[in-house]
């Protein structure tokens, strides 16, 4: 148990850090609020609706589903490795198999142009 | 306090019936697909925990592979979840009631 | 937790059982949160916080390799993306209507259904006292090694062909959410 001790202590660094920062921005800072200033700038005509439209590109959640898929992928390499002289050419065709199945989807995913930002 | 394999097992189903509400009651996509996630979740205790008990290390090996569906059933759900926004403009569950695009 | 041995059928004792009912009720709290809130950046962030609250009971559970998993995969990848959909998806223009869907009655139902044979299992199931050998969880072919090394045996050896499935489950996901996700990013350019 004492062993998370450290990891116990960096996880409270880890969250004081950012909380001392908002604290000590709030108690520096000078506020006026004003309404003026919470509305966008549409060149002195008052806002009406607020905008319908994509403020991040669809392409960047592809560029994330892939990184999840090759996160869960990294999961199984990660054990492999530590084990790896024990495992032998076993593991090692094993490992060989699993990265081709998934490096066939990221060649459909290069092919269908989804890494392309153009 | 001594804990038993009883009181993880009230906890995960705790755990579960919290997911299984929020799938049944919630409207929001997006909130549904985080229910979906709590009862894999609750799946993954009850795992760790018979591992435990057994000692047996099959249990930790296959919440790995809980673990691998919930991330990929989170990729396509999410990505089901733009589709509809993208046609619809809504995350509304019920809206979502025709086959076709 | 050296005194597991101390009560039959002991999972956790002293500190450790009273840091797991912290835990447990904590998760369960951020868990109810999650359905509550209304905001689905707000039940993100809840769920965030059960996911890592149930890493620590992993951990607990001498299951150091599935909480460092559940942390990497849970909040490093898949937190992101819901993150990344939420800011993709939210917008203030389009408006929330009601949160909640009346299917109370059909809800509490199925909860009730589990909750019955749950009972009963928990009230008649005597669990055999088995000798615990936490030695197990981190033993290879009887040498001490860790936890990962065991898991890894475990995986690489007994477990190959759910491992190769998971490469081709892996491979149906990505592929699945490329031809969403780019449909949609077709309709939009």
């Amino acid at each position: 148990m004492s062993d998370y001790l450290p990891i116990l202590v960096f996880a409270l660094l880890a969250a004081a850090l950012p909380l001392a920062t908002i604290l000590i921005a709030r108690a520096l800072q000078s506020r006026k609020p004003n309404p003026a200033k919470l509305e966008p700038y549409e060149c002195g005509i008052e806002a009406t609706t607020f905008a319908l439209d994509t403020r991040f590109s669809v392409r960047y959640f592809l560029i994330a589903v892939l990184f999840v898929v090759f996160d869960v992928e990294t999961i199984f390499l990660f054990p492999w490795a530590v084990m790896f002289n024990r495992l032998g050419l076993f593991g090692l065709i094993e490992m060989l198999i699993f990265l081709t199945i998934l490096v066939i989807g990221y060649f459909y995913v290069w092919k269908r142009k989804a890494l392309d930002w153009a | 306090m001594t804990i038993t394999i009883n009181h993880f097992l009230v906890v995960s189903f705790l755990l579960f019936s919290i997911g299984l509400l929020g799938v049944l009651v919630r409207r929001n996509f997006l909130t549904v697909l985080m229910s979906v996630e709590l009862m894999l979740n609750a799946v993954n205790l009850n795992l760790i925990a018979f591992s435990r008990r057994l000692s047996d290390l099959t249990g930790q090996v296959f919440s790995v592979f809980v673990i691998t569906i919930a991330a990929g059933e989170a990729a396509i759900g999410l990505a089901l979840t733009i589709s509809l926004f993208r046609q619809r403009r809504t995350l509304n569950v019920e809206d979502a009631n025709t086959m076709q695009g | 937790m050296t005194g597991a041995q101390a009560v039959p059928g002991a999972l956790l004792t002293g500190a450790a059982g009273w840091l797991f009912v912290i835990f447990a009720v904590l998760a369960l709290g951020m868990a109810i949160a999650v359905v509550v809130a209304r905001n689905p950046i707000h039940s993100a962030l809840f769920l965030l916080s059960s996911f890592l609250l149930v890493a620590c009971i992993f951990i607990l559970q001498q299951a150091e390799f599935v909480g460092a998993v559940q942390i990497l995969v849970y909040a490093g990848g898949i937190m992101v993306l819901f993150l990344f959909v939420i800011m993709l998806v939210h917008q203030r223009g389009v408006r929330e209507r009601l949160t909640f869907q009346h299917q109370w009655d059909v809800a509490l139902l199925f909860v009730l259904a589990f909750l019955l044979p749950f009972l009963y299992v928990l009230w008649t199931e005597r669990f055999p006292d088995l000798p615990q050998n936490l030695d197990a969880f981190r033993t290879v072919r009887g040498k001490i090694a860790g936890n990962t090394q065991a898991v890894a045996w475990v995986l690489y050896r007994d477990y190959l062909l759910p491992f190769e499935v998971a490469s081709v489950f892996l491979l149906v996901a990505m592929i699945g959410a490329v031809v969403l996700g780019k449909r949609s990013a077709e309709k939009v350019d």
